[in-house]
């Protein structure tokens, strides 16, 4: 008797048991339905793409009134609106960007990443939109000439940047003097600290910085000899097939003149695209 | 998932991770000392009667229970002490926030073990004409120190796990250098996974370490 109560009590526990999967299963089935349908009625075909950043280097990429602006942001409108696209363009941070990028979760990163061959053993890239080389950032005084004034000082670089590499070029890798900060505004933050004595970033946040801060009291040079122009370009997951579309719009814009355009608001120069299309091939 | 676990970053990164390892402990045992013994102060600050005696207990601990951590250390960092002193070093910005966060937690564990215990004891012990400070000291404390343990051992366990935040500001500990890691190679799983079993290993140190010291204690 005890055992037919034992099993009956087992029967109706696996009972409600599998009635909850099932209702979990319709659950999910529903809203998964009313999304593509949603998506759907928008767009024909096309998902709606989205793309990461690290919204803290202006002026490529920041925060104006928790909007990402920028001239990345700018130029991404002008080549997805070309594509044919709708997107999100979020600001996740830099190590999530790239892991996203790594696990396909994200359809591209555009973050004023630079096109290098270790970044290409693991992800793919779009054509260059940006050439850009480095700068050194220091305390007015410091009286740094050359990037061999880098050797024995603090160096304050955004973690996993080409920053970081141009400064280990010059003091080797895994250089304790090298400080690996979250995102070049902290970098700039102590540098003002005094934890560094120069920050190494790309030429255009550098102006950026120095014209933006006059308070700040700090010189930037540059190294010709020392760190090599690179380029810019969007980030995919390797095997994307978005990248053979992106590149032709991306192509036409600059092509087209919108490029040039977007680049004297933000720079207020005009751009050498030849440079870009000549690197391009 | 990764296609394959890379080995040899582990193998290349695993003098940092040990060298940031034994910041960790540093700055965590800095931390746990120096939250203790102001906690101590801090608790038995907030237990005055008098309101404007207390006040200051009771707001350090409202501002540093109330605000996130990683906020502190920044203001910590890039505003309070640089104003206070001439240079300071991101690890000891680390150090002096852990231990000024630590001490409003253990002030409230301090506190809430003292307040535990039966106030006849405290009474009969009056009664038996020992002084304040005596009954304190041989009846009270004993008894309530007993009581911390397991809630001082959580608050050292979170501090350890805390001390992560100082790779913001760039101090050299375990997660700054998982960063460096992850910065290097833009492979995700090897260091932060090589990090969390570091973490884990430490966590479980300090747990055995506690229950031992709470067996060690146990009078039933």
């Amino acid at each position: 008797m005890m055992n037919k109560y034992v099993s009956g009590l087992y029967l109706t526990l696996i009972m409600i048991g599998l009635l909850f999967l099932a209702a979990c299963g319709t659950a999910d089935d529903a809203t998964a339905d009313s999304n593509a349908e949603g998506q759907a009625e928008e767009n024909a075909e096309k998902p709606v793409l989205r793309v990461g950043t690290e919204a803290t280097f202006a002026p490529f990429e920041f925060l104006e009134k928790g909007e990402i602006v920028g001239f990345d942001a700018d130029l991404l409108d002008a080549v997805l609106t070309e594509a044919g696209y709708e997107y999100e363009y979020e600001n996740v941070g830099w190590d999530p960007m790239m892991a996203s990028l790594q696990n396909k979760d994200m359809d591209f990163g555009a973050a004023a990443i630079t096109i290098n061959d270790d970044r290409k053993q693991t992800y793919d890239f779009s054509v260059p939109y940006f050439k850009s080389t480095h700068m050194i950032v220091f305390n007015e005084g410091a009286g740094f000439t050359s990037a061999k004034d880098l050797e024995g000082i603090k160096i304050g670089v955004q973690n996993g940047t080409t920053g970081e590499s141009a400064a280990e070029k010059v003091v080797g890798e895994k250089n304790s003097n090298i400080l690996k900060y979250d995102s070049t505004a902290v970098a700039f933050l102590a540098l003002k600290n005094g934890d560094v004595d120069a920050v190494v970033t790309d030429n255009v946040v550098a102006d950026e910085y120095v014209e933006k801060n006059p308070d700040a009291n700090v010189e930037a040079i540059t190294d010709d000899e020392t760190f090599s122009a690179e380029y810019y370009g969007f980030m995919f997951p390797k095997g994307s097939e978005l990248v053979a579309e992106v590149d032709a719009a991306l192509t036409t814009v600059i092509e087209n003149g919108t490029y040039a355009k977007i680049y004297k608001e933000w720079f207020g120069a005009e751009p050498n695209t030849d440079v870009l299309l000549e690197a391009a091939e | 998932m990764a296609e394959y676990f890379d080995i040899n970053i582990v193998i290349e990164y695993m003098p940092y991770f040990l060298k940031g390892a034994l910041l960790t402990i540093g700055v965590s045992i800095v931390g746990i000392l120096f939250g203790c013994i102001l906690g101590m102060f801090i608790g038995m600050g907030k237990m005055i009667k008098k309101w404007y005696f207390n006040f200051p207990f009771v707001w350090y601990i409202n501002f540093f229970r109330g605000t996130p951590l990683i906020v502190q250390l920044f203001l910590f960092h890039f505003a309070v002490l640089p104003a206070m002193f001439d240079s300071v070093s991101a690890t000891t910005s680390l150090m002096v926030t852990l231990s000024l966060n630590s001490a409003a937690y253990v002030a409230e564990i301090f506190r809430a073990g003292i307040k535990s215990l039966d106030r006849g004891q405290a009474e009969a012990a009056r009664s038996l004409g020992m002084s304040k400070i005596q009954v304190m000291r041989y009846v009270v404390l004993p008894q309530a120190f007993k009581r911390m343990i397991p809630p001082l051992g959580n608050e050292f366990i979170v501090l350890l796990k805390d001390s992560a935040l100082g790779a913001m500001i760039a101090a050299p500990e375990l997660f700054y250098w998982g960063r460096a890691a992850v910065g290097e190679y833009y492979r995700v799983w090897e260091a932060y996974i090589m990090v969390a079993l570091f973490y884990l290993v430490l966590t479980l140190s300090l747990t055995y370490l506690l229950n031992y010291l709470e067996r060690r204690l146990d009078t039933e």
